[in-house]
């Protein structure tokens, strides 16, 4: 079964990783976003690994050592771990690329590299997309990349090897979007919580191998019969990341009686939703793929309306009755659109509640409670 | 009010002239009689109102909130608001230059000097931002933003045919107008750079980032232009460019002064004046009195320097402060000097040498990337110990401004490495630098005593 398979393969990783190291191959960390193509670290013969880890209140407290708590837990997870060197992900890094997106990820990327024990590479980038400057100034520090992966792992980059690892991670990305479809049953096969564990695995287990156990699960979700439905409110989550270990909030969704059946985040839809195209330069379609054919993210100029038109796309074809705006405490691009979107969902009848999270260092009871009364409310379903 | 006017820099003929103007603006922000008595007692409290030069600053910041609060009534047919948008000036006096019919102003500079230093009077403004998306509590959203928030949705200032802003440091600023665009049909306007250079090879990553600001700010004059019906050409802002760099050299001269002096001859809280009066809009007419001003206060202050006049005692433990002074409140800063502290410099005003060329004038107004704010850490803590070695720093005066993350994230390292690198004191502050409220007289006089006398144990 793919789910053992999957689960031995993530006990063993960190010890694979560790071997592949002595072996000379460099392991490349980077923050989570969508904004780093893991393709071109591939090409360069070298292991991509996305730091997502978070969820946790002592790499929070550990953080404040460097960080003030105005920042957003996920942002000050990546500080504690960075300086408690307990993940053995993290601790197995040669070098960080941290693209340059909320001013909170940017801090990080700052502190990593005061440290000076890892090689950091800050990926520009642009918070507009509008003018032709703009992915030109992106695909150049792509370039940039490329040129410092090559120095650092001394194998050169082939166009056709990225090419091939565009046709890799396209397969991956396709493998999560369907089995992310799949949660348009009326009683999906999958939950969410499942997959978003799936989706959190395919960012540090070996891509080829994960293509395996996607194409294995998708037939096995697809295979199993269709349920009627359960009758559970369906809901949207929009946030800006969910991390790995940060599935309080999902679980306690479940535990009071409703159900997330599509969830728009910076390291989920964002990542798997679009494909790269494999026309013409490989590098220039990276640029494009990864800058602007999708989702918009919150910190994205002008993005607001266009995060909205999506939100309602997804609602209907998941056919949602209810958001649940879950947001990071600090994050002030969220928390200020949060405001944007209740009001417009609430002009279309779908109720939305916000939920502050900081890692459940406060208040579980409380927001549990929250969510009672609304799931309670969204029964009955929005009037589209 | 007359009293008031002359307090601020007004001649009293040319204050009774602009009466009925100032009155109709007040009535407008809120501004009442009473207000007027207790704005009088804060200017001499808080301000060095005798000396001539901090008047006519005064006098600059009032004239351009009341141009701006009565723009529509004057006949301006474009009105263009910058926020938080560095050298917004610079564009927006080339526009003014080119018809009488276009008002360029950056918010909320002018604003904040006057309705909130003189008056103490932003916090309404503040609630109205707090009931739309700028909510108060744990996010600590910046109170800069606030005021624009507050003073768009409440119609003090009128609304603008273009509101613009950046987001070389800022998220909240740029969604904000994302937000008034969409809630109230605001047009809006954004220019960006990457803020991604590494420590490693500052001088040719820094020439990158200009040069992608460059091409952020070029889109920016296009679209103003498109806006006022007029191209706005680099020979305009070169020469508003010119009349601003006179300005500057004085302002470097100033601060050269003071920043030296001991005793220290001006206090820190004529700080946010100057940076306010740095980021007004003026005129090509208006730069040359902005430049008058300051030769005045230059004056003041080296006779004061020459006599042996300081605002705290000769020999004062001297204080570096990270960021700025307060904007809205002068009461911190006026709360050091009683203490006898000096409050010698800001980081703020910190450069790192740029090494490339200046030849295009939208590299040259991208000079402000080089400043200690938006350095990456990495060069700006030896930036900020390299300031301190070099002005005799006894203490740092940590405070972070919690609305903004670019500074606050610095603050603990920097706490952190100034005091192992130098073994000077540091107090850090949580702080807000636009929202008079986070002030706490008990609490802050406490820290400060503490603090002095440990500057003092180790003299």
């Amino acid at each position: 079964m793919w789910a053992e398979r999957l689960a031995e393969h993530l006990k063993d990783r960190t010890a694979q990783l560790e071997e592949s190291r002595e072996g000379g191959k460099k392991i490349i960390g980077y923050f989570p976003g969508d904004y780093v193509p893991e393709e071109l670290i591939v090409a360069a013969g070298a292991v991509p690994l996305c730091l997502i880890s978070a969820g946790d209140a002592s790499s929070l407290e550990a953080s404040l050592t460097a960080i003030p708590n105005l920042f957003c837990p996920f942002a000050r997870a990546q500080v504690g771990e960075k300086l408690l060197k307990r993940d053995p992900y993290y601790r197995l890094v040669d070098m960080l690329v941290a693209p340059i997106t909320c001013q909170h990820l940017k801090k990080t990327a700052e502190i990593w590299e005061y440290h000076g024990d890892v090689e950091v590479f800050k990926l520009g980038v642009p918070h507009q997309h509008g003018h032709d400057f703009e992915l030109e100034y992106y695909t150049d520090r792509l370039k940039v990349l490329r040129e410092r992966l090559e120095a650092f792992t001394g194998k050169k980059i082939t166009d056709e090897a990225i090419s091939e690892a565009i046709e890799l991670y396209n397969r991956l990305r396709r493998l999560l979007r369907q089995i992310s479809e799949l949660r348009r049953a009326p009683s999906p096969p999958v939950s969410t919580l499942d997959f978003v564990k799936l989706n959190h695995a395919s960012f540090c287990a070996d891509p080829a191998f994960m293509v395996e156990i996607l194409e294995e699960a998708f037939n096995d979700f697809s295979q199993r019969p269709a349920q009627p439905a359960a009758g559970v409110p369906r809901l949207l989550l929009i946030g800006p990341c969910i991390g790995q270990g940060d599935y309080r909030t999902l679980e306690l969704i479940n535990d009071t009686g409703g159900e997330v059946v599509i969830e728009e985040v910076c390291e989920g839809i964002r990542y798997y939703w679009h494909e790269i195209s494999r026309n013409g330069d490989p590098l220039t379609a990276l640029a494009a793929g990864y800058l602007k054919d999708r989702v918009p993210p919150a910190f994205l100029r002008y993005s607001t309306r266009a995060r909205l038109d999506f939100a309602m796309k997804l609602i209907k074809e998941f056919d949602v009755s209810g958001v649940i705006w879950y947001e990071l405490l600090g994050c002030e691009t969220y928390d200020s659109e949060s405001y944007y979107f209740d009001r417009e969902l609430g002009t279309r009848n779908i109720p939305m509640l916000i939920l502050e999270s900081d890692y459940g260092t406060t208040g579980v009871g409380q927001v549990g409670t929250r969510l009672e009364a609304f799931i309670e409310m969204v029964r009955g379903g929005p009037e589209l | 009010m007359i009293e008031l006017l002359e307090m601020c820099g007004y001649e009293t003929a040319e204050a009774e002239a602009d009466l009925p103007r100032i009155k109709r603006a007040f009535d407008k922000l809120g501004i009442t009689d009473g207000d007027i008595e207790r704005g009088q007692q804060r200017l001499a409290k808080y301000y060095d109102i005798e000396l001539k030069g901090v008047r006519k600053i005064f006098r600059l910041c009032l004239r351009e909130l009341v141009n701006s609060v009565l723009a529509r009534e004057d006949g301006k047919r474009k009105v263009i608001f910058g926020f938080m948008a560095p050298l917004f000036d610079v564009v927006g006096a080339a526009a003014m230059a080119g018809s009488p019919e276009v008002l360029a102003a950056h918010q909320c500079w002018a604003y904040l000097t006057v309705v909130s230093g003189i008056f103490g009077k932003n916090v309404p403004v503040l609630e109205a931002a707090e009931r739309c998306w700028l909510k108060a509590g744990t996010v600590a959203h910046c109170a800069n933003v606030k005021t624009l928030v507050g003073l768009m949705v409440q119609g003090r200032l009128p609304r603008p045919d273009l509101l613009v802003s950046t987001g070389y440091s800022c998220e909240t600023a740029p969604k904000t107008l994302d937000l008034l665009h969409e809630l109230y049909g605001i047009p809006v306007f954004c220019f960006d750079t990457c803020v991604d250079r590494a420590p490693r090879e500052y001088d040719a990553e820094s020439q990158r980032m200009l040069e992608m600001a460059a091409l952020g700010m070029r889109t920016f004059t296009a679209k103003v232009g498109e806006v006022v019906g007029f191209e706005i050409t680099d020979d305009t802002l070169r020469a508003v460019l010119a009349a601003k760099n006179e300005v500057n050299e004085v302002m470097d001269r100033l601060r050269d002064i003071r920043e030296n002096s001991d005793p220290l001859v001006l206090s820190a809280t004529h700080d946010s004046l100057l940076m306010a009066l740095n980021s007004l809009t003026l005129t090509l007419g208006e730069l040359p009195e902005a430049a008058d001003a300051l030769n005045t206060l230059c004056a003041e202050i080296q006779a004061r320097v020459d006599s042996g006049v300081g605002v705290v005692a000769k020999g004062a433990p001297r204080v570096l402060t990270i960021l700025p002074a307060h904007h809205a409140d002068p009461r911190l800063e006026h709360l050091v000097g009683e203490l006898g502290i000096s409050l010698a410099a800001s980081d703020f005003w910190f450069m790192v040498p740029y090494q490339g060329d200046k030849s295009d004038p939208y590299v040259e107004m991208s000079q402000h990337l080089q400043g200690s704010m938006a350095s990456c850490l990495s060069r700006r803590i030896p930036l900020i110990i390299e300031g301190c070695r070099r002005l005799k720093i006894d203490g740092l005066l940590n405070t972070y401004h919690v609305g903004c993350r670019t500074v606050a994230g610095d603050a603990v390292m920097i706490g952190k490495e100034v005091g192992r690198e130098l073994g000077i004191p540091v107090l850090s502050l949580e702080w807000e630098n636009f929202d008079s409220r986070v002030y706490n007289q008990e609490q802050y006089q406490r820290r400060l005593e503490v603090f002095k006398s440990m500057m003092d144990s180790r003299r």
